[in-house]
C-alpha cells in the first residue's frame, strides 16, 4: 500500500500531528519554566544572604564563571577558522567580545597556556589544528 | 596444491562481488571527506573505516563479520543495537552544553522545537513510500539531524535498518555547509538576516544548576521513552555546573564521550556490509534523509518569521536552521551566513541556544516515536 491511503492505513496522521503538538507544548513549557528561573535563583540567593545580613541590600547576583577549556576551544576555533592561518590576538578578543562571549580575557589566555594558540612571532598566532 | 586453492578460494580477492567495491569506494570518499574537508571528521573518520573493515570480504562462518553472532565486531556492535552508545554520547554532550545562552533568551527553545518538524514530515513521506511505522519513525528522526538519537531510535524500532539510516544522518550532518545555506537564504531576505541579536545576559550559577534538574523532569515526565537519553544529558550537564566534580565532567566530557564515538562510529560503518546494506530500500532512506534535514531547516527559518509577527524584538530567522540539533556544525553555518549579509552581525551564541534546544527536541522526538510505535 502506497500514498495517501498508506498513511492512513498506517495511523500516520495522527502519529504526526500527535508528535508535532507535543514536542511544541513540551519544548514550549520548558521554555516557559526556564524563563522563571532566574527568579527562583533570585530567591535562593537571597535566602542564602539574609540571615547573614539582615539590613543590607542583597549583593549583586554572583556569577561563577563556567570553565570548559573543551568548550572555550570549540567556540573560540569558529572565530579562529574565520580569520585565517595567522591573526592577532586583538582581532580575536574584539570578535569574541562582539559575539558576546563571557570572559574573553580569562579565555584568550587559557587558550594560549594550553597552547591552543601559537605564537608565530611579530605578535601573530595562529590556532593549533 | 589443493590447500593453497582451497585457501585462495577463501581470500577476499576470490569472494569480491561489486557490491562490496562500491562501498569500498563509498568507504573512501568518507574517509578523504574527513581527513582532506575536514567534514565532520570525528564522525566520518570511524565510520568510513568502518565501512572499509565491514567491506572487506570474507568466507562466512569463521565469526568475523559484524553480523556473525560471537564475533569480536558483534560484540562491539552490541553497544549500538542495545542503545548503549547513543545513551553514552549524550552523557558526554550533557557536559560539554553551556546552556547559558538558552537560559539567557528561553524563546529561542521554541525554534529547537519547530525544526523537528522535519521528522512528522518526513515520517508521512515514509509511510507514503510503503515503510512500516516503526521503519518510518526511524526514518525520520533523520530529520533531528542528531546521529546517536537516529541510531538509539533505530535500534529500537528497525534494528535492520541501522546501517542506512546511521549513514544518511552522519552524512548529512557533514554535509551541513553544502545543504544548509540555499536553504536559509531562499526563505530569507536581506534584511531578515541583517537582523542583530540583543546582547545575551549574564546568567547566574544558580540558574544553571537547576535547569537539568528542571529540564529532566519536564521532559521525561512528559516523554519519559526519552529517559535513556535525556536522562544522561542533563545529569552529564549537572556534573559540569555543580562544580564539585570536575574529574568526573572532565572525563565524560573527553575520553567516555570519546571511547563511545569511536566504537559507534566504527561499527556503524562496519555494520554496511554490502549486502545488507546496499538495498532499494537504503536508496529510499537516503532520498528521505534529504528531505527531513531539508524541511527541519525550513521549518526552523519560517517558524522564527512567524515568531516575527508577533514580537517586538526581532529574531533573526536564519537562527532557526540552527534549531536541528547537529551541533555545532549548524551553529557555524547561521553565523557565516549572518555574517554574510552584515560583517558586524554575530550570531553564533544565538544559534549555539537553538542548537542546544534542537538536541533535547530530537530527543524528546525520539521517546515519542518510540512511545507511539510500542502502544
Amino acid at each position: 500500500m502506497y500514498g495517501i491511503a498508506a498513511i492512513t492505513a498506517k495511523n500516520g496522521w495522527a502519529m504526526a500531528l500527535a508528535g508535532a503538538l507535543i514536542v511544541m507544548t513540551g519544548l514550549s513549557v520548558l521554555a516557559l519554566v526556564i524563563s522563571q528561573l532566574h527568579k527562583l535563583a533570585q530567591l535562593i540567593e537571597n535566602r542564602r544572604t539574609a540571615p547573614a545580613q539582615p539590613d543590607t541590600p542583597p549583593p549583586a547576583e554572583k556569577t561563577i564563571p563556567s570553565f570548559n577549556i573543551e568548550e572555550i576551544k570549540t567556540r573560540y576555533g569558529l572565530m579562529a577558522q574565520q580569520l585565517g592561518d595567522s591573526f592577532e590576538l586583538t582581532r580575536l578578543y574584539h570578535l569574541a567580545r562582539d559575539s558576546g562571549f563571557p570572559h574573553v580575557h580569562l579565555s584568550i589566555r587559557s587558550l594560549r597556556e594550553t597552547g591552543q594558540l601559537v605564537p608565530l612571532g611579530d605578535g601573530m598566532f595562529s590556532w593549533q589544528k | 596444491m589443493e590447500l593453497l586453492l582451497q585457501f585462495l578460494s577463501n581470500t577476499g580477492y576470490y569472494l569480491v562481488d561489486y557490491r562490496n567495491l562500491i562501498m569500498i569506494c563509498v568507504g573512501s570518499v568518507f574517509v578523504y571527506l574527513a581527513i582532506s574537508k575536514q567534514y565532520e571528521p570525528l564522525l566520518l573518520l570511524p565510520i568510513g573505516f568502518g565501512v572499509l573493515v565491514g567491506n572487506i570480504p570474507f568466507f562466512k562462518g569463521f565469526g568475523i563479520g559484524i553480523y556473525e553472532p560471537n564475533s569480536v565486531l558483534h560484540y562491539l556492535y552490541f553497544g549500538v543495537t542495545t542503545g548503549v552508545y547513543p545513551s553514552i554520547v549524550f552523557l558526554g554532550l550533557g557536559a560539554m552544553t553551556d546552556f547559558s545562552s538558552l537560559l539567557a533568551m528561553p524563546r529561542l527553545m521554541l525554534l529547537g522545537a519547530a525544526a523537528q518538524m522535519g521528522i512528522y514530515t518526513t515520517l508521512l513521506s515514509a509511510l507514503a513510500l510503503g515503510f512500516t511505522a516503526p521503519e518510518a519513525s526511524s526514518i525520520g528522526i533523520i530529520g533531528g539531524a542528531d546521529g546517536p538519537t537516529s541510531i538509539f531510535l533505530t535500534a529500537k524500532l528497525a534494528p535492520h535498518l541501522i546501517g542506512p539510516i546511521a549513514i544518511a544522518a552522519y552524512s548529512y550532518m557533514a554535509l551541513i555547509p553544502i545543504i544548509q545555506p540555499p536553504i536559509m537564504r531562499l526563505l530569507t531576505t536581506k534584511e531578515e538576516r541583517c537582523i542583530h541579536m540583543p546582547e545575551i545576559r549574564q546568567v547566574s550559577r544558580i540558574e544553571r544548576l537547576l535547569f537539568p534538574v528542571a529540564g529532566l523532569i519536564l521532559c521525561c515526565f512528559l516523554a519519559s521513552a526519552s529517559i535513556p537519553l535525556l536522562g544522561p544529558f542533563f545529569f552529564g550537564n549537572l556534573l559540569k555546573e555543580s562544580g564539585v566534580v570536575d574529574r568526573l565532567a572532565n572525563t565524560a566530557r573527553t575520553a567516555i564521550i570519546d571511547t563511545a564515538t569511536i566504537f559507534l562510529g566504527f561499527t556503524v560503518g562496519a555494520s554496511t556490509q554490502a549486502d545488507v546494506f546496499l538495498t532499494p530500500k537504503s536508496i529510499g532512506i537516503f532520498f528521505l534523509g534529504a528531505v527531513a534535514f531539508s524541511i527541519a531547516t525550513a521549518s526552523g527559518v519560517l517558524f522564527a518569521k512567524i515568531m516575527n509577527l508577533f514580537l517586538k524584538q526581532k529574531i533573526n530567522p536564519l537562527l532557526g536552521a540552527a534549531g536541528v540539533s547537529a551541533v555545532p556544525g549548524s551553529a557555524r553555518e547561521v553565523h557565516l551566513v549572518g555574517l554574510k549579509a552584515d560583517p558586524s552581525n554575530y550570531l553564533l551564541m544565538h544559534a549555539m541556544a537553538c542548537n542546544s534546544s534542537g538536541v533535547i527536541g530530537s530527543a524528546v522526538c525520539a521517546g515519542i516515536l518510540w512511545s507511539f510505535n510500542v502502544v
